[in-house]
């Protein structure tokens, strides 16, 4: 059977269409989609497009940024009100990953990939999709525990609070090859200061589970105390706390444990 | 000096070459550059059909049962091609210059040795179709104890890998399972060094990770003949591969080489061609066969992986006297070059370096993974990592300088090598010599002195007997050390200063550095 392609002018028409078709898969930039396609994945046999303009929009005025999931990773980059998002943006592929990859579609890439969720994750991201039944805001935890189950459902934008400070927002990726390569681990941290004291951190891990995960333990470990040596340390010891990673070409599971808290550390310290 | 006899070779070479140190265009560069250079795949012929092959999901599995009559009713299909449509579906590569038994079949029949080995072909009319057929192939698979490491495929009770090899090793001149060197006594000489250090170097197979991966198009032209667009490295190779495979004359052929998207020898096993060729013959059709970028990543063949245990003595003036390797050479299922790599292998030992003692075994062996062939150097480069990691170690243990060890070790003109073969044309002294000037770390003046010219054969040229029989083994010196990373005996002078901190690159040269001045130092030291 031949792939089809469909192309819509609203959004709601191709989250229609991509509801009621099992084999349909919605393309963004096509850095995933056309990947599988090309290497003989047979699940695929519609392609569902969108030239809806409300995804290719950028809110970046207010204190809640939100981000049409059309909008590419280069865009990101040329936006100077984003400028906490440009570490996470040029870490993803090369310019011409950046140029076609979207925000939305990184909601979907599996290991090694999908760092710039990561960083959503730890921002607390809220992701407006629009399915069968109508569209809503889902957090993007919940989300990405789901994600298996989302591809019939449409992401129309990714909104989130800007971090109230240029140094409360911290990201990282450690990967073989710079900086296109596909990441050994990715981390991401959001420290709000009360005075001197973190309040509502949460701290973002990728590669260190199936999916992008909250380290819950090492966000405890954080949560209002000053962000001295003694409780990055403290931090840095949780990190490990309730990962599952995988082996890969890139690294096997046990090097992600070891280097976990390594790399915390020197988030959390400010050396990288 | 190397001479060129050019009474024969007037045409040969021009002497009057000025090349070194200059910038030179490359030929192909501005058909690169102004994507205008051609590849096998720029063809897009009508009523091309493509294949795609069904490849095992098991390292090491018998096959029950193939069942493919889903996928031959699947749409758009064309052909399906099992192993039994191969004319002489067993081929080993080197057998085009009769070097190693026939052992890979171009479609797996009853087993399968390594994960991703092709077992079923199909030629469609897309490459969507052929995909949707892949999925419709049953395989029963029966799965077989497999074997991933070389010392453990060795053992007695191993899986066999591949019954063309049951001891899991290449045979050599038809009764050997390894290469051997023997030059002098190594075991009498490591029992009498001041220091003898063994150590275990390993390497990982590398892909070649071409920008183009593996393909072909085969099109029948007039008079039974077929024309081949192809991405190999190496084309006759791959014309005499297809005639073999095929069973017909090489002339039956046209083979068209283009540009080859990157090779670095992953493009010599002529992977696509033979299939590629047959889906034509079969169906009468252009066919085109190309390697996905997983399919290149992950079955495509890599340079092999390989296991090296050396084991030095060396004396407490920085003189090597013995030095013993084991080498594996991981093939993964089937030979494909590396038992050449095993040869290349025990002809380079002990390295640039004069030893007087050397033994060396080294074997090719057959494991469960993906077949392993050429890469840069194959054979040498991994063995070259490792004893130059063991050469740092050695002089740490004698507290010497590395750069000066290495001086001392070098082969000079009319040293006898561990082939029996008098050294000529050395210049390992010279090279290091330059890159210690290069790199600003400091030698003393004795080793800057010391030439490649002066002071070898000799003693030097001695070949000591080989003992026929192993003897048993004999009584190590009490005060043999056999760690390189305790501190040295005070006994010998102190160890020379560190490098220099790491300081910025000195800037370049204002002045326009020609060649000839930036090499001259070769010579110049030599003279001096």
């Amino acid at each position: 059977m031949p792939v089809t392609v469909k192309t819509f002018t609203s959004s709601g028409e191709a989250a229609a269409a991509l509801s009621s078709d099992r084999s349909a898969r919605y393309l963004g930039g096509g850095t995933l989609v056309m990947r599988a396609l090309n290497e003989g994945d047979v699940s695929i046999s519609t392609i569902v497009r969108a030239n809806d303009h409300a995804m290719m929009r950028i809110d970046a005025t207010g204190s809640r940024v939100t981000l049409g999931a059309g909008v590419t990773f280069a865009r990101i980059l040329a936006e100077r009100d984003l400028a906490f998002l440009h570490p996470p943006a040029r870490s993803i592929g090369g310019p011409a990953v950046r140029n076609m990859g979207t925000v939305g579609g990184n909601l979907f890439a599996s290991n090694p990939y999908g760092d710039f969720t990561v960083a959503m994750l730890a921002l607390d991201a809220t992701v407006s999709v629009q399915g069968g039944l109508g569209s809503r805001e889902v957090p993007i935890e919940e989300f990405l525990q789901s994600r298996e189950r989302q591809t019939g459902t449409l992401v129309l934008a990714i909104s989130f609070t800007k971090p109230a400070s240029a140094d409360a927002f911290r990201y990282c990726k450690i990967a073989r090859i710079k900086p296109k390569g596909g990441a050994v681990i990715t981390l991401a941290a959001y420290l709000p200061m009360n005075g001197s004291r973190i309040v509502g951190a949460r701290v973002a891990l990728g590669s260190m589970a199936p999916i992008p995960i909250r380290a819950r333990a090492a966000e405890r470990a954080l949560e209002g105390r000053s962000l001295d040596a003694s409780t990055i340390s403290a931090a840095a010891t949780a990190a490990v706390e309730g990962t599952s990673p995988g082996d890969n070409a890139l690294a096997s599971a046990w090097y992600r444990r070891e280097i976990v808290g390594v790399h915390l550390r020197r988030l959390l310290s400010g050396q990288e | 000096m190397l001479e060129l006899r050019k009474d024969i070779f007037a045409d040969e070479r021009d002497d009057n070459l000025k090349e070194i140190g200059k910038g030179t265009q490359r030929q192909d560069m501005l058909g690169h550059v102004t994507g205008t250079s051609p590849y096998f795949d720029d063809h897009k012929l009508q009523g091309m059909l493509h294949l795609k092959v069904v490849r095992s999901a098991h390292s090491h599995a018998r096959l029950r049962r193939v069942d493919t009559s889903e996928a031959e009713r699947s749409q758009g299909v064309r052909r399906v091609i099992r192993g039994s449509d191969v004319p002489r579906n067993l081929n080993t590569l080197l057998s085009l210059i009769n070097f190693g038994k026939d052992d890979e079949p171009s479609l797996a029949v009853d087993k399968v040795r390594y994960k991703g080995e092709p077992i079923v072909a199909i030629v469609a009319e897309s490459p969507r179709e052929a995909y949707e057929a892949i999925a419709k192939v049953k395989i029963d698979y029966e799965p077989l104890p497999a074997v991933f490491d070389v010392e453990e495929a060795l053992k007695p009770g191993a899986p066999v890998v591949n019954e063309v090899y049951p001891k899991n090793t290449f045979t050599y001149y038809e009764t050997y399972d390894h290469q051997k060197l023997r030059f002098g006594d190594a075991d009498r000489a490591l029992a009498s060094a001041d220091h003898v250090l063994e150590q275990r170097y390993e390497m990982s197979p590398i892909e070649h990770a071409p920008t183009e991966t593996n393909g072909s198009i085969a099109a029948p032209d007039t008079n039974g003949r077929y024309i081949v667009y192809t991405s190999t490295q190496a084309l006759f190779f791959s014309v005499d591969t297809c005639a073999k495979i095929l069973d017909v004359p090489s002339n039956t052929f046209h083979f068209i080489g283009g540009t080859v998207g990157g090779g670095f020898g992953g493009k010599v096993d002529t992977l696509t061609e033979p299939l590629c060729i047959l889906g034509a013959m079969l169906t009468g059709r252009p066919v085109r066969y190309v390697f996905g970028r997983e399919e290149e990543m992950q079955y495509g063949p890599p340079r092999g992986a390989e296991r090296i245990y050396i084991k030095d003595g060396v004396t407490r003036d920085g003189r090597i006297v013995a030095r013993k390797i084991r080498a594996y050479f991981d093939s993964g299922a089937y030979t494909r070059l590396s038992s050449y790599a095993a040869v290349k292998c025990a002809a380079h030992l002990p390295g640039p370096y004069t030893i007087p003692n050397v033994y060396g075994d080294v074997y090719c062996v057959f494991t469960n993974r993906t077949p392993a062939t050429a890469m840069r150097g194959f054979g040498v480069t991994a063995m070259d990592f490792a004893i130059e990691c063991q050469m740092d170690k050695l002089a740490h243990l004698v507290g010497m300088d590395p750069m000066e060890f290495r001086i001392l070790n070098a082969y000079r003109d009319g040293d006898m090598k561990a082939h029996r073969r008098e050294a000529k044309n050395t210049a390992l002294i010279e090279c290091v010599q330059v890159a210690a000037e290069k790199a600003k770390w400091p030698i003393r003046e004795e080793f800057k002195r010391m030439s490649s010219r002066k002071d070898g054969g000799g003693a030097r040229a001695a070949v000591t007997p080989t003992p026929r029989e192993t003897h048993a083994p004999l009584a190590a010196p009490p005060q043999q050390r056999t760690t390189y990373d305790r501190p040295p005996v005070a006994t010998r002078e102190p160890p020379p200063p560190p490098p220099p901190p790491v300081s910025p690159p000195p800037s370049r040269p204002t002045a326009p550095s020609h060649g000839a001045t930036r090499f001259s130092s070769v010579f110049g030291t030599r003279r001096r």
